[in-house]
């Protein structure tokens, strides 16, 4: 099942995706990241596993100012000036210059901010795409420019404490791709997950089959398998405390396509 | 028959009224999502729009809390005067579209008893999470295929917007919650 669009909508749309998804993907194509197991960082309540990620495709850097200026273009019910507020808060591409274009003072080829998550999903299902899950991100976020899971490499990890931020690591224009050729994952930006609402935070109740994790999921849920992977743990409090509407200067997004 | 003809075009000119007005920008119904009813009918999520509604999200392989989400606004709609329940629709979304068939959602209907005219839709996957999103659930699937939810009655007003919420911890409908149902639809 799709979403429904009206019928000529969504065929405009679907021969417009496709024409700028092959311009696209030259500039920021998919790259395939082969899936394995996995020892995330994460524990959730279950005990302590590997978990197995399938094989999927991650775009190569976030999505630029620019190409989310071709996305409000072609859909523009998500332009500041007409997204509804269920989806938005006032922030909403608060730093553009105006409501179609980012001006001249933002870099096009940077990194979109200041997105919701509803935005992002949208623009990833236009590229018949989604937005990756956690796991996924941290998948292929293990890797350095040489190996695919990096994590035990204390001096690489510890320079993760700056994810986020200005001194990430791959924050740099130059840095290097990762092992998988994907870029920024550590970078100055943050980046949503499909699954941001599933990093369930502090004060939620929910759960079920008893009355402990009734109570108590909440706090467990805030516990890792590796409280030493910095880059992880600070991405998955921030994720896990934003509401899909909000936005923020240092968080962007990338999307991800499953393997067929 | 005549009579009830005409009770019917009035109401779909109505209806009709209501969706010419543009939406309030809170509304949760800008979502564009699908969704299949029990019967296997597909329903698109805009398309519950006019009517007031109590709406949960839950999954049928779900034995503690999803059986009280479903008794508790079953208690809900029971305190309500016929007039009232009549006003107010009770929408039950899978949080499991995988799992949740027609059957499955029939099939759980059924052993809950629950009153005609509850709505059990199966969102499309791919729209499951943007439909929790609006209605502010959170979830996610444990390795057992059990999933950590949210549990929470939400009350909609008939444009969409969220007028009130009730965790549920127990069968019994919260009396505040209550309050605000019974408020809602006595207004216009």
């Amino acid at each position: 099942m799709k979403r429904t669009l009206p019928q000529t909508a969504s065929i405009l749309v679907l021969a417009l995706a496709s024409a700028l998804a092959v311009a696209g993907d030259a500039a920021n194509g998919f790259l395939p990241v082969e899936g394995g197991d996995f020892r995330s960082s994460v524990r959730y309540e279950e005990a302590t596993r590997q978990t197995r990620v399938a094989s999927f495709s991650l775009m190569a850097r976030p999505v630029s100012n620019g190409e989310f200026a071709g996305f409000v273009a072609r859909q523009p019910q998500w332009r500041r000036d007409r997204i509804p507020s269920v989806f938005a808060s006032p922030g909403y591409l608060g730093h553009w210059a105006t409501a179609d274009a980012p001006g001249a003072a933002v870099d096009a080829d940077g990194p979109v901010v200041h997105v919701n998550w509803y935005a992002a999903d949208a623009y990833c299902r236009e590229q018949q795409a989604r937005l990756p899950r956690f796991v996924e991100w941290e998948y292929a976020a293990a890797a350095d420019a040489t190996r695919r899971d990096a994590r035990g490499d204390p001096r690489w990890r510890m320079r993760q404490v700056n994810d986020g931020t200005p001194h990430a690591m791959d924050a740099a224009a130059d840095a290097p791709a990762n092992a998988y050729g994907i870029q920024g994952l550590h970078g100055a930006y943050w980046e949503w997950s499909e699954d941001y609402a599933s990093l369930l935070g502090d004060g939620d109740r929910r759960g079920q089959q008893d009355g402990d994790s009734l109570r108590y999921c909440g706090a467990t849920a805030l516990a890792f398998n590796d409280p030493g992977d910095y880059g992880v743990v600070k991405r998955f409090v921030l994720l896990s405390a934003l509401q899909p509407g909000a936005t923020l200067g240092n968080l962007g997004f990338r999307c991800a396509r499953s393997t067929p | 028959m005549k009579r009830m003809s005409f009770f019917l075009s009035a109401t779909l000119a109505l209806a009709g009224t209501l969706h010419a007005q543009s939406l309030p920008g809170e509304s949760v119904y800008h979502l564009q999502a699908s969704t299949q009813a029990a019967d296997g009918q597909p329903v698109a999520w805009s398309s519950l729009r006019g009517q007031p509604r109590v709406v949960s999200m839950f999954y049928t392989n779900c034995h503690l809390m999803c059986p009280l989400i479903i008794e508790n606004a079953k208690s809900v709609q029971k305190q309500l005067s016929p007039a009232e329940r009549k006003r107010l629709g009770v929408v039950m979304v899978s949080l499991d579209p995988a799992r949740d068939t027609p059957a499955a959602m029939q099939d759980v209907a059924r052993r809950h008893r629950v009153p005609e005219g509850w709505r059990f839709l199966t969102p499309a996957a791919d729209d499951v999470r943007a439909i929790a999103s609006v209605l502010d659930v959170r979830y996610r699937f444990r390795d057992d295929g059990s999933i950590n939810h949210t549990s929470v009655l939400v009350l909609l007003d008939a444009d969409g917007r969220v007028r009130a919420r009730s965790e549920v911890t127990g069968a019994a409908a919260d009396p505040q919650f209550l309050t605000q149902v019974k408020a809602l639809l006595a207004g216009p």
